[in-house]
């Protein structure tokens, strides 16, 4: 067998279709098997044009008349896998065209799949930060920013102390009652409106909503982030809640009615629990806000001696006197009341 | 910890990928299940299969019932259909060294969506 016959019987059977056309009018000359495989039908058509109607001549001679090469990309149905092949041409001679095509077929359906792919994991991504968020939203309720920061880089919470601190403890009177006498679903809601209304209130003066327990709400001022006004904010929160309350009892039919109590002093912040876990406050300041509450009338607010000591300048108090507290001996006992 | 799915116990989409364009090969050339993706476009189509396979063994694709309904409300499959559609699935998993047992698992998966294509 000469060289010549090799040649020509390699070309024949590799897997790349080659073609070799006429430069000038563009009649192939000669077809290899796997070029005639993809492309002859049951008429061999002998003009390029004829076999590829889509292919625009005219760019075709500019391209190989500029750079000596042109490359295009064709599909079609066989039976019915849509088959991708890439045409490429070269100027061999002056008058000899050489078309090589390659099967591409493959890595287009290898790109498809990849972009459904991705798409798919794009989405259930987007799906997982959302859900993380709203995770991250419920825990933000549960304690404060940093200590969440704190919980979710170690998985664990230190017992912080904080000192000083302002302590506010609100409790509704003839809550009890309430819940009795109405509709327990309508009186929760109206406590959540109330609830809600607080957070934003306390949050006008830096306080950090501990948490509710029933109808008792406990707010505290310097907390993360300690302030030297903390007893000035837990004053003005308290003042603003009774006249959140009077408002809203003006266009409401149920009467909510609150006694609150203001104490200073050092508390620790923890987590606790280890599956249900509550961010929550101890320290004496807190036991003696709910003492002082206690004191109170229907919408007045019980404060401290210290406390007092500090808010005189800027708040109308009324001393009350000497008081036994449990837990805390005789103390003064003042009333802070909104001079507005 | 959640149980793992089969798709990452075969090795994520790298490896699923292999069985996706083996059942795709299979599919097409099958005269009886190819015809109804005669006029469908390849990368829809492909689209389709790696959502698929995903959703049979655990990926990151899920399909509701009604979702798959509706999906197959124009076509007129019969259980002839569904019956070769499991075996050309059977052969794409098998092709791919997947244990006996989770072929299984996986066929058992695609029977439950029976009643939603069939008609």
């Amino acid at each position: 067998m000469t060289i010549e016959a090799i040649n020509e019987q390699l070309l024949r059977a590799i897997g790349v279709g080659v073609a070799l056309l006429n430069r000038e009018t563009l009649q192939f000359g000669f077809r290899n098997d796997t070029f005639d495989e993809w492309f002859s039908g049951d008429t061999p058509l002998h003009h390029l044009q004829q076999l590829f109607p889509d292919l625009d001549a005219d760019a075709v001679q500019k391209s190989l008349l500029e750079t000596g090469r042109y490359s295009s990309e064709i599909s079609f149905k066989k039976k019915r896998r849509t088959l991708v092949i890439a045409l490429d041409f070269t100027v061999a001679h002056e008058d000899v065209l050489v078309l090589v095509c390659q099967n591409i077929t493959r890595i287009k359906e290898l790109e498809s799949m990849i972009d459904s792919y991705s798409m798919m994991v794009e989405r259930n991504t987007r799906e997982l930060k959302r859900e993380k968020e709203q995770v991250e939203k419920l825990l933000l309720n549960l304690m404060p920013r940093s200590v969440y920061e704190e919980y979710k880089t170690f998985g664990v919470v230190t017992p912080q102390l904080y000192d000083p601190v302002s302590v506010l403890m609100l409790d509704f009177v003839g809550f009890t009652e309430m819940v009795a006498s109405q509709d327990p679903s309508v009186t929760v809601t109206e406590l959540n409106d109330i609830y809600t209304a607080f957070d934003r209130i306390g949050e006008q003066f830096g306080c950090e909503r501990i948490k509710t327990i029933g109808d008792a709400y406990i707010t505290v001022a310097g907390l993360p982030d300690p302030t030297p006004d903390h007893a000035k904010a837990i004053a003005n929160t308290a003042i603003r809640f009774v006249r959140y309350l009077n408002r809203r009892n003006l266009s409401h039919p149920h009467q909510w009615r609150c006694r609150i109590g203001l104490a200073s002093g050092s508390v620790v912040g923890s987590v606790v629990g280890i599956q249900k876990y509550v961010y929550d406050i101890f320290g004496p300041a807190v036991n003696l806000a709910s003492r002082l509450q206690e004191f109170s009338e229907p919408m007045q607010i019980t404060v401290q001696d210290q406390v007092a000591h500090v808010l005189k300048e800027q708040f109308k108090l009324e001393e009350i006197g000497p008081k036994m507290i449990r837990g805390f001996g005789e103390q003064g006992v003042w009333r802070l009341a909104d001079e507005n | 910890m959640a149980e793992r799915t089969l798709f990452e116990k075969y090795g994520g989409f790298s490896k699923i990928s292999k069985i996706v364009i083996s059942f795709y090969d299979i599919l097409l050339d099958n005269d009886e299940v190819g015809p109804f993706f005669d006029s469908v476009d390849m990368s829809r189509m492909v689209d389709h299969q790696t959502k698929f396979i995903a959703s049979l063994l655990g990926g990151p694709a899920s399909y509701t019932d009604n979702q798959l309904r509706q999906l197959h409300s124009h076509l007129c499959i019969k259980h002839v259909h569904f019956d070769e559609l499991e075996t050309v699935l059977k052969d794409a998993l098998e092709k791919h060294n997947v244990a006996a047992e989770d072929v299984a698992v996986v066929v058992a998966e695609f029977g439950k969506r029976r009643p939603l294509i069939v008609r």
